[in-house]
């Protein structure tokens, strides 16, 4: 269930992660971007696919900073699968939470008077697979994957 | 070419060419950065009459929705200020990247390169 599921990812450990980052300030977005892009070069990432990470985990870690204050990035090494490695990217707060996930995926949608309303929707499309879970009073979890690819 | 004199609130040069200005941006735009550079083109546009002013981000690794909401932004009051602003250097994978997300900076007039965008600021 995805309560189950957000409860679990926001109780996860650090240890469990290659790299956490807290977001309490504006400049840990920056920082988020920073680390997001090193992993992904670290990993064997192309320039095209660093550049999508570090963008994707700008705008998580900006949406975690303006509408739930404080929360976490973490990002993991993901080796198994057949389809050879990945990285995991999970955003998670204990902000208000999102009512309708639906809604606030629309490209365009924006709660926040200066933005484009375009950071969940892009992340979505950036990404190779994106999920939301969230619940009012909660808090929000998006997890998002993105596989490397060789060309 | 000279160099507009320098303050504490710059967070990047700007170079003043004839009735045209050019920015290198040349450092990480971190949200406080992006704010802070908004201010600063908007006044460099006042107080040189500017009629365009080119952007270089050559150096830029990442645009997001909120770089590209404040380079926009500044773009349409440059705009209502009779400045054009032209953007110039977009480095592929920004490019990619911006396209995928479905962010298209129209209130930017986008230069192949530098020697295009000079030949822009320089349209009548
Ligand atoms: N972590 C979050 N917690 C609560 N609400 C969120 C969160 N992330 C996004 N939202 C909501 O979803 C909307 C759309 O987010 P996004 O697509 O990033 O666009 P923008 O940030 O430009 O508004 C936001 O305006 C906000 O209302
Ligand atoms: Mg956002």
């Amino acid at each position: 269930m995805d309560l189950e599921k957000l409860e679990a990812i926001l109780a996860s450990q650090s240890h469990e992660f290659d790299v956490v980052v807290r977001i309490a300030k504006e400049e840990d977005i920056a920082v988020a971007r920073q680390m997001a892009k090193k992993l992904a070069q670290e990993m064997g990432f192309s320039l095209a696919d660093t550049t999508k990470v570090a963008t994707a985990v700008s705008e998580l870690a900006r949406n975690i900073y303006r509408y739930a204050q404080q929360g976490r990035i973490m990002l993991r090494k993901k080796e198994e699968g057949k389809s050879g490695p990945s990285m995991e990217i999970i955003a998670a707060d204990q902000g208000p939470g999102i009512p309708d996930v639906e809604l606030v995926l629309t490209k365009g949608y924006t709660t926040y008077e200066r933005s484009l309303g375009i950071g969940l929707s892009g992340v979505k499309r950036l990404m190779d697979s994106f999920a939301i879970y969230s619940a009012p009073g909660r808090g929000t979890v998006v997890v998002a994957e993105k596989r490397r690819r060789r060309f | 070419m000279k160099e507009a004199p320098s303050n504490p609130e710059q967070v990047v040069p700007v170079l003043q060419i004839a009735d045209f200005l050019l920015v290198p941006i040349q450092i990480d735009l971190d949200d406080k950065t992006v704010g802070l550079l908004q201010e600063q083109l908007l006044k460099e546009i006042a107080r040189t009459r500017a009629k365009a002013i080119i952007l270089d981000v050559r150096m830029v690794e990442v645009i997001d929705s909120y770089i590209s909401y404040t380079l926009s932004e500044t773009a349409a009051m440059a705009r209502l200020m009779g400045c054009r602003t032209i953007l110039c250097g977009i480095r592929p994978p920004v490019a990619l990247t911006l396209a995928q997300m479905g962010i298209a900076l129209g209130e930017l007039s986008i230069a192949r390169d530098l020697e295009h965008a000079l030949v822009l600021a320089q349209a009548p």
